[in-house]
């Protein structure tokens, strides 16, 4: 979701990266709040206003090294005063084109008036930079002669170099005091950057403003998981959307081979992320629940020289969550067919303990398996599965977890040779455990 | 221009009036750009780039100046000789490296700073205040300079971009991106006159190929890797080997082949295989630009003979070839003799602009 995201500027990017995610829900309900008049924003103003505004942000460049010098006095050299300068113009021009649209304060940009002011002696109002003549009438003099005895350079820049050196030190020195609103502003832009960004993808990839829950239950509507739905789109089929309500008990997911469960877990785990990060959510309406921490566990690994260390990888994976689920911490946890790599004996009963231990925990689980276990205190949801020759991904609500035997018949559907099949239902026939 | 014609422009210029109405500047103001190109270390490139620079009209014509890659170092990576550095005039804007630019002996007034980095840091543009020296080093690769090019076109309103345009293996920035080129030649490349003139006019062929038509510029354009083949239809098909220089290309499966591209270099052993093969009689072989096709003039000239095309994506018009008889081991060819054998050879202007300067 990241790399669809067109963003202007390289700045932002990295800043975005570096961001934690959000886990107050404050903090959430204000990021959607500034969102929300961004999208406002974007439906309101003319293509070319807009086109403007991006067009700027694409000038927003990394200077954290240059306030980082400015923070502790140094004296900036004319690289750095022209990058203090570009960017307190572009603040000043990106806030004047946003309060023409009553965005005034939704991103605080401080005023740099006095900056521009500091590195624009002569009033050009342009973002570009030197050690203007104004700044020394002496180092006017030397320029003038510069003109005039091109012969004489070399001895006339050097005498330039030390009153242009004094020069960069008392500027340095006045633009001291402002390090912190520049700092201040540059965040500002990326935070600009960043929510007209999120707007646009949420336009063109049919994403939706969730809602915060206050119950601790998280509810989709017609989810969906935007890769696998473009990928499909290009075979010119269509994502079936689900339906998925969770609270803070583990929920076991069954269904056929095939049957999206996956998937679903997937989606869940970025539509959760996505939420966190202040992102449109791919569904059709969203109330989330926010989480301290958020744990995948997806034992993908299925080759044969990696049996044994995929199995050691899972385990450790799960039992970080459960070490984590004993901290007074709130947790998701959404585990994709747990100890599928070891015998199915031993593995039903560890699936089976793993709901008992994290029953009473307070955190969301889901979970899929195709062990048949019993489901305790956990509720159970399956794909309704393969119907008249066609899937459909929705999820039901059971009363248990009896998981669906619909192997054979996905396997024969799939052309798979028959001997084997028909071997296999005959085993199943005379000897059903 | 004839080859008459630039023989009489050659003597003129070798007379006692040169500086006036110097033929060239008025050809390289028909362009955007203007790249100038060395075959070899020493063949008087930088001396090229400093008459240009010194004639252009700078009080009527926006000019930028930068140089492809790490070409601008003070100190020479090859011979540990020292560089040149280059001079601007009042007014001229300029791409350097931000190390580049420290070292700057002008005033000058920055307008940006990109975001691309280069060995010697990011590249920075600056308009000079005065005139003065500066070492030249620009953007590598050849995505970013187009960038850079276009920037300085739409945003400063740059009449004419001068490219220091080194044949260098160490960047992948190719000048054929410009409009209009020179090549600078001498006897730094050959210390014989006429290897040196059949090696040049060798080269000289190669930047004038022509350039390919408006539909394979539209469906080759964006395939920067991979061989791959037009048919009959118009439609594209990639071929399995990754490079031309693979061992084992089959030209199979390619019926109705009528464009054969090859996005990387084009090297001897493959422009063989095209020419061998029936099939591929009458294909038109399309390269990126005369700096990927790495032939001995043997294979090309035989190539051509055999009814062979080849053609290029990007094509700079070739303004003028300059000439430094001097090789830096001190061997000096006659200038004029030079002159005249190489512009018989390859029917366009060449000078010699440090005899032209010792003139003034």
């Amino acid at each position: 979701m990241l790399d669809k995201l067109e963003l202007q500027s390289g700045f932002t990017r990295r800043w975005l990266l570096d961001s934690p995610m959000m886990v107050r829900d404050e903090e959430i309900a204000a990021s959607y709040d500034v969102l929300h008049r961004f999208d406002t924003f974007v439906g309101q103003v003319d293509k070319t206003h807009l086109d403007t505004v991006l067009f700027k942000l694409q000038g927003l460049k990394d200077i954290r090294t240059t306030i980082k010098n400015l923070h502790n006095q140094a004296v900036l050299d004319d690289i750095e005063l022209f990058e203090v300068k570009h960017l307190a113009i572009l603040a000043t021009d990106v806030n004047k084109l946003l309060m023409q649209h009553d965005m005034d304060g939704v991103v605080e940009i401080p005023t740099l008036d006095e900056v521009i002011s500091i590195l624009d002696p002569d009033g050009m109002k342009i973002a570009t930079f030197y050690i203007y003549d104004s700044y020394c009438a002496q180092l006017k003099d030397l320029r003038v002669q510069m003109r005039q005895h091109p012969e004489q350079q070399d001895d006339l820049l050097l005498q330039a170099s030390e009153l242009e050196e004094s020069v960069r030190k008392d500027l340095s020195n006045q633009l001291h005091p402002f390090a912190a609103a520049i700092e201040q502003a540059q965040l500002a832009l990326a935070r600009i950057d960043v929510n007209l960004a999120k707007v646009m993808q949420m336009r063109q990839m049919g994403l939706s403003f969730p809602v915060l829950s206050s119950d601790g239950v998280t509810r989709y509507e017609a989810m969906f998981h935007p890769q696998v739905k473009e990928a499909l789109a290009q075979h010119g089929r269509d994502f079936q959307p689900v339906d998925i309500t969770f609270g803070e008990q583990p929920t076991l997911i069954t269904g056929a081979n095939m049957g999206g469960k996956t998937v679903v877990l997937k989606s869940l785990t970025l539509c959760q992320l996505l939420f966190q990060f202040g992102f449109g959510i791919p569904a059709a309406s969203a109330q989330i629940a926010v989480k301290d921490e958020i744990y995948f566990c997806i034992g993908d690994e299925q080759s044969v020289e990696k049996g044994l260390s995929s199995f050691a990888a899972e385990m450790k994976n799960i039992d970080a969550v459960i070490k984590a689920s004993r901290e007074n911490k709130i947790i998701m946890a959404l585990i994709d067919e747990p100890a599928r790599t070891t015998n199915p004996t031993e593995g039903a009963a560890l699936v089976s303990a793993l709901l008992l231990v994290l029953a009473d925990k307070g955190m969301s689980l889901v979970m899929t398996t195709h062990y048949d276990i019993e489901p305790g205190r956990a509720r159970c949801l399956r794909v309704k599965g393969f119907e008249n020759g066609s899937m459909d991904y929705r999820l039901v609500e059971v009363q248990d977890g009896e998981v669906p035997h619909e192997a054979l018949n996905i396997a024969q559907s799939l052309g798979i040779d028959s001997e084997w099949i028909n071997t296999a239902r005959n085993l199943l026939e005379t000897c059903p455990q | 221009m004839d080859c008459e014609g630039a023989m009489s422009v050659f003597t003129a210029a070798s007379g006692n009036h040169c500086v006036q109405g110097v033929p060239f500047i008025n050809d390289i103001l028909q362009y955007d750009s203007l790249s100038i190109v060395g075959l070899e270390k020493n063949t008087g490139k930088t001396e090229c780039l400093k008459y240009v620079l010194d004639r252009l009209p700078v009080d009527t014509k926006r000019i930028a100046v930068t140089s492809i890659g790490i070409d601008g170092e003070t100190v020479d990576q090859v011979t540990r000789t020292q560089k040149p550095e280059i001079v601007l005039r009042e007014g001229m804007y300029f791409g350097t490296s931000e190390a580049h630019y420290r070292q700057r002996r002008l005033v000058s007034e920055l307008i940006d700073v990109s975001d691309e980095s280069t060995s010697l840091g990011r590249v920075v543009t600056a308009k000079a205040l005065t005139g003065g020296k500066i070492l030249l080093s620009g953007p590598s690769s050849a995505s970013s300079l187009r960038r850079w090019m276009g920037e300085m076109q739409q945003r400063f309103d740059i009449d004419l971009v001068v490219i220091d345009g080194a044949l260098s293996r160490m960047s992948s920035a190719s000048p054929a991106v410009s409009q209009s080129m020179i090549l600078a030649t001498g006897a730094a490349y050959s210390a014989n006159i006429s290897t040196l003139v059949s090696k040049t006019a060798h080269v000289v062929d190669l930047v004038n190929l022509d350039l390919t038509s408006e539909s394979n510029l539209k469906s080759l354009m964006p395939l920067d890797k991979g061989l791959w083949f037009i048919d009959k239809s118009d439609e594209l098909h990639a071929l399995d080997a990754i490079t031309s220089l693979s061992k084992d290309i089959h030209f199979e499966g390619m019926d109705g082949c009528k464009t054969l591209y090859v996005a990387g270099a084009l090297v001897d052993g493959f422009l063989e295989k095209v020419r061998k093969n029936k099939d591929l009689k009458h294909v038109e072989l399309v390269v990126r630009d005369f700096t990927k096709i790495f032939v001995t003039p043997q294979q090309f000239r035989l190539f051509i003979k055999a009814g062979g095309r080849i053609s290029v994506l990007q094509k700079s018009k070739l303004i003028a070839v300059t000439v430094n008889p001097t090789s830096p081991s001190g061997y000096v060819l006659d200038s004029d003799t030079l002159c005249a054998k190489l512009s018989e050879a390859i029917g366009l202007p060449v000078y010699d602009l440090l005899k032209n300067n010792e003139c003034n």
